[in-house]
């Protein structure tokens, strides 16, 4: 089995590629939208990320299984298809079972229809490799988005709150005389732009000592 | 009939897999909806409870309240009767929506079993700015609802929020969202209570 480059995929390459490598939110700039809108906190955040691997996980398996089918002309339709059922099924799921969860992230379930990295799979992927490799790259690019959602919610959740999955790890300015000033903006769409372009910043200084 | 046959072959994936998933998803909407339906009366009741403490039940009356939100706007409000254990009117409660600085804000309103003086308010769902806007949820504000007469709000920008009267003061830094609040409970409040007095449910000596 070979990639677009002629090189042999291995399931730890593939997995390593989502992880780092091709990292969606660092590497690849997908899915900025829920980046930037769910990582005000960590729980958000860490939902979103595990509906976004259930969502990937699904649409490659079913997109793998089916690739031989597939008409050229209607390929994408059919992944958004896909994609669309198992967004509804993961939005139904946090509605009946995390009902604070789900309503706390808002439209930004439904939105995973259109998230660009789940397409973006099942296109570069799960339409032209088999099960195995298909499942390894959702996982890979799942947990690498997750991940980078987490780093990303909880530095804005500890700067904007002085908590962490909601427990206090600094002490706030107030009557128990702490001398942590929650620093409000963090927790604002200007808090998410910010943290993700220093990130950003961060990764490419990283890569570009590694190439030196 | 080619034609037909043409667009079978083509298609025949796309329908098949629209009918399977189709299925899957009835299916499991069917197995989960009461769940959700309970999890949004629960939420209410968490709300309301807070806001009549005594309550042990709460009823939803059966006669139907329409609230005219203007420009041509009407919307059904389910009123619910707080019950205490007795079964005993102990206040009313119901939900209420209106526009906030960046989204919807759903409220939880409660009044007293006269309908003369307001329980409160509660938030049952907002995106207002954090920091800002979402001290909505704040007790500094709220308690300026706890015990108000039910009369149109006005809303200051200073002024003193431990007495207790149909003066608001806004939240600093949250001027919108402090007008959504107080126009929404305004375009309600009145309305249903107008509308539970003509059918008789209050008032009257009841």
């Amino acid at each position: 089995m070979a990639n677009n480059d002629g090189k042999t995929l291995s399931p730890g390459n593939v997995l390593l590629a989502g992880l780092w490598r091709e990292n969606p939110v660092l590497r690849l700039l997908l899915g900025m939208c829920p980046t930037l809108a769910v990582t005000a906190a960590v729980k958000p955040a860490l939902t979103m990320g595990c509906s976004v691997i259930f969502v990937l996980l699904c649409s490659n398996i079913v997109v793998s299984l089916m690739r031989n089918l597939l008409k050229p002309h209607l390929r994408i339709l059919m992944f958004t298809l896909t994609i669309a059922t198992f967004v509804t099924i993961a939005d139904l799921f946090l509605k009946a079972f995390q009902p604070d969860m789900s309503e706390a992230l808002g439209p930004y379930i439904p939105l995973i229809i259109v998230n660009c990295i789940i397409i973006c799979r099942a296109e570069a992927c799960a339409s032209k490799n088999g099960l195995f490799i298909s499942m390894i790259d959702a996982f890979g690019m799942g947990v690498g988005f997750t991940l980078t959602l987490c780093v990303l919610a909880s530095i804005r959740e500890v700067l904007a709150t002085g908590m962490i999955f909601e427990r206090p790890v600094l002490p706030v300015a107030g009557d128990s005389g702490g001398w942590f000033v929650p620093w409000a903006a963090m927790g604002m769409p200007i808090g998410a732009f910010v943290t993700l372009g220093l990130l950003l910043a961060g990764v490419n200084l990283i890569t570009r000592r590694g190439k030196g | 009939m080619d034609k037909i046959r043409f667009f079978l072959q083509q298609s025949w994936l796309l329908i098949s897999a629209s009918l399977v998933f189709g299925v899957l998803l009835a299916a499991l909407n069917a197995q989960w909806e009461p769940r959700i339906k309970a999890n949004e009366i629960a939420k209410f009741n968490r709300r309301a409870l807070a806001l009549v403490p005594e309550a042990s039940t709460f009823e939803t009356i059966d006669s139907e309240i329409i609230v005219d939100l203007g420009k041509g706007q009407k919307t059904h409000v389910e009123v619910k009767k707080a019950l205490d254990a007795g079964g005993e009117l102990i206040g009313w409660a119901f939900a209420v929506e209106g526009s906030g600085f960046a989204d919807k804000i759903r409220l939880v309103l409660a009044a007293d079993a006269k309908f003369e003086k307001l329980r409160g308010y509660d938030v049952l769902f907002s995106n207002e700015t954090p920091g800002f806007g979402d001290k909505i949820k704040n007790d500094f504000f709220k308690n300026q609802f706890h015990g108000a007469p039910v009369k149109a709000y006005i809303l200051n920008k200073i002024g003193d929020a431990k007495t207790i009267d149909d003066q608001i003061v806004a939240i600093s830094g949250a001027t919108v969202s402090s007008e959504a609040v107080v126009k929404t409970i305004n375009t309600f409040l009145r309305q249903v209570q107008e509308a539970l007095r003509k059918q008789g449910q209050i008032g009257n000596g009841q």
